[in-house]
């Protein structure tokens, strides 16, 4: 027999079976639907931070105070593993001066910072501070502004402000050249950044000297954290092992359990949050993938109650020269067809779905909705025929197998 | 010899022509007897043959051996057969050493009672089981060593089946029906569809190609089994009981166009019945009882029964 008619042979019985195989058909949609939803949402969400990465800049490493073991591996700061900090260790121009010789840095910055209350046409609000080194801050920051510079050398009581501070924390807008009272002292707004939609937007950025006195318990020569900019992003990860050494050496630890400073490089960061939202991702599809197994046992279930149902026709057939394969294919063109069917019905649920859930969720989230992947649908309403084919061999398998005394038999 | 050359020779004992020239007087008989099909009035328009053309397959091998209608070699030929069924821990056995030769263009009715037997013995005829023990044996090939797929060869090129209950896929319009042998054949779609055309003009049911079995009466069904059995042109047509779901009218129909086919074709018809009334078509009885041969009459067609 040939292809083609196993094929209308197949798309016979499928039409003349509306009711369960819609019914069957359903679980596959459902199954599909939910991998496609997931997937193509997972998918927005990664490129979604991707780009955020991407204006990331992967060259910065943070050296902080302190030091906790179970954030070791990751070289992460301080309190985010829990277990104990070592305490009272704290950042100087030591530390950066024995980091200064280090050939991959290319620029050096100690930073301070600190909650403080700022006052603007009377209302006042308490806002964060960061004091930063005016030589290099501008090379080193990522940020820009909306309106205004950004800091100079040259600067003190000056500040760099977050869109939100500027239009949001107080009735009255913050424009460039106004000032700000902070611990009653007059800082001048010399720049408003872009609107970033993460902490920035509520920070205010001022030159380390200035902050000094404006933050409570700073100190001179003491810092918060120091930064750390590789010449290049492949640099990193031999600098983070550089930096670990030196400052073993120039703060005089020699175990391992007395260290007290953590390394974090933005390039590790940037990749564990893509390994977390892969994984996410993972996980999700394959809370999807059970019910599409779920979908392929009803395929199964319907095929093998078909082939009950048919056992007399595949008696005639074989009685009129049907061989065994020809039985087996026409079956399984019956369930690869429950499957292509569901499968593109699938495809369409799971776009909307997941246009849908991007909606829901925000154009932050998902970078604007990218709608989903054409191979993402090839790919499942592959997996859609694959799955009707092989819940479909073993029923189809055992109707070719039926002895053709017995089916006709059958009643 | 292989199975080709077995359903070669076969067919080769089948002239084209003959067929077409027989199935058209069929098709007038049609006409005259049966009163439940409309639009039999089409009959000079029986023109094309899709049966007679020189590329047929049906007369493939010239040099494969012919059966001669002498009775010397038997089509089919059954050696002290026994079909036992294991029923718990009990063996039943529904044939007890059946030995029976039928030849090429017998009209033979295996007659019994419910229970006889007669359908176990059909299937072995129509190589849709084999024997537990004993040989059956088509064209001196015993069946019982051919495998699946050459069973199934065999059943497809060689037997049109008739069912009591007409088996006709459901799903299948009334020309698919007629085309599915056919197509398990892979003979070429246009050819095929020449022939189902053909076909269900003989019957009568031009004008229902397109409907389902289930819109169509009793005596309809049959008529597309008969041209479904008919599709690939085989020497043997093997009838369950083919009047037993018709009135006697359509039924009376339906076996004098299988009369037909012997007649006029030189078919081998074997109708396994419980019907005396059939008897007066057959050219030889094969009485069954309890799974044995009961006794075989010869006999001459349309004598009444009871002359004998």
């Amino acid at each position: 027999m040939r292809n083609s008619t196993y094929l209308k042979m197949g798309l016979n019985m499928l039409l003349h079976s509306k009711l369960r195989s819609w019914l069957t058909i359903i679980g596959i949609v459902i199954g599909v639907g939910s991998v496609i939803g997931i997937v193509s949402l997972g998918d927005a969400m990664q490129a979604s931070i991707q780009s955020e990465l991407a204006e990331m800049d992967l060259t910065k490493i943070t050296i902080s105070p302190g030091y906790t073991k179970a954030s070791s591996n990751m070289h992460g700061p301080p309190g985010m593993g829990g277990g104990g900090t070592s305490t009272d260790a704290e950042l100087t121009d030591d530390d950066i001066d024995a980091l200064q010789g280090l050939d991959s840095v290319q620029y050096i910055a100690g930073e301070i910072s600190g909650s403080e209350e700022v006052k603007y046409t009377g209302e006042t609000a308490t806002l964060s501070i960061t004091g930063v080194d005016p030589q290099v801050w501008k090379y080193m920051t990522t940020l820009e502004t909306q309106s205004g510079r950004l800091l100079e050398p040259a600067d003190k009581y000056v500040a760099v402000i977050g869109s939100g501070i500027a239009s949001e924390t107080y009735d009255h807008d913050i424009g460039v050249n106004q000032v700000i009272t902070v611990n009653n002292k007059s800082v001048r707004v010399v720049g408003i950044l872009t609107e970033e939609g993460m902490g920035d937007d509520s920070n205010i950025y001022m030159p380390i000297d200035g902050a000094v006195d404006l933050i409570e318990d700073a100190q001179e020569d003491v810092y918060d954290s120091i930064t750390v900019k590789a010449k290049s992003e492949d640099l990193v990860d031999g600098l983070t092992e550089d930096i670990e050494k030196r400052l073993m050496v120039s703060r005089h630890i020699i175990q391992e359990d007395d260290r007290d400073f953590s390394l974090t490089a933005s390039k590790s960061m940037a990749e564990s949050v893509t390994e977390m939202m892969s994984s996410m991702t993972l996980f999700l599809g394959a809370i999807a993938a059970v019910s599409l197994l779920v979908g392929a046992v009803g395929i199964a279930n319907t095929m093998f109650t078909s082939v009950l149902e048919k056992t007399k026709e595949i008696g005639t057939m074989k009685a009129i020269g049907a061989k065994n394969r020809d039985i087996l294919m026409i079956f399984l063109f019956n369930s690869a067809m429950v499957g292509l069917v569901g499968g593109i019905l699938g495809v369409i649920l799971g776009s909307f779905v997941s246009s849908g859930l991007q909606a829901m969720m925000g154009s932050d989230m998902t970078g604007g909705g990218s709608g989903v992947r054409i191979s993402l649908m090839f790919e499942g309403l592959a997996l859609a025929v694959m799955i009707g084919v092989i819940s479909g061999v073993v029923p189809a398998y055992r109707a070719s197998k039926l002895k053709p005394v017995d089916a006709l038999r059958y009643e | 010899m292989t199975l080709t050359e077995i359903i070669d020779s076969f067919k080769t004992k089948l002239d084209p022509s003959k067929i077409m020239n027989s199935l058209e007087k069929a098709a007038s008989f049609n006409a005259e007897s049966e009163n439940d099909s409309e639009g039999n009035d089409s009959r000079e328009d029986l023109k094309i043959n899709p049966y007679n053309n020189s590329g047929n397959d049906s007369a493939k091998s010239s040099n494969a051996i012919r059966i001669s209608q002498n009775g010397e070699d038997p089509l089919i030929k059954l050696t002290d057969v026994w079909k036992i069924y294991q029923m718990g821990e009990v063996e039943f056995a529904a044939l007890k050493g059946i030995t029976l030769e039928i030849y090429e263009g017998e009209f033979l009715v295996v007659l019994g009672p419910s229970g006889s037997g007669k359908s176990t013995l059909m299937n072995l005829l129509g190589c849709l089981d084999i024997p537990s023990k004993g040989k059956v044996c088509l064209n001196s090939k015993d069946i019982s060593e051919l495998d699946e797929s050459e069973l199934a060869l065999i059943r497809g090129q060689m037997i049109g089946f008739i069912f009591q209950s007409f088996n006709l896929i459901p799903t299948l319009s009334t020309e698919e029906n007629v085309l599915l042998p056919l197509e398990f054949q892979e003979e070429d779609r246009h050819i095929s569809r020449q022939k189902a055309a053909y076909l269900l003009d003989i019957v009568g049911l031009t004008d229902k190609k397109k409907n389902l079995p289930s819109q169509l009466s009793g005596g309809q069904r049959q008529r597309v089994a008969i041209a479904r059995s008919l599709a690939v042109n085989p020497p043997i047509i093997l009838a369950d009981e083919p009047t037993g779901n018709l009135d006697t009218k359509t039924g009376d129909y339906i076996l004098g166009f299988l009369d037909g086919l012997h007649e006029r074709e030189g078919k081998t018809i074997i109708i396994v019945t419980h019907d005396l009334d059939i008897v007066k078509y057959a050219t030889r009885v094969v009485y069954i009882r309890d799974g044995e041969i009961e006794k075989i009459e010869k006999r001459t067609k349309n004598e009444p029964e009871g002359l004998k």
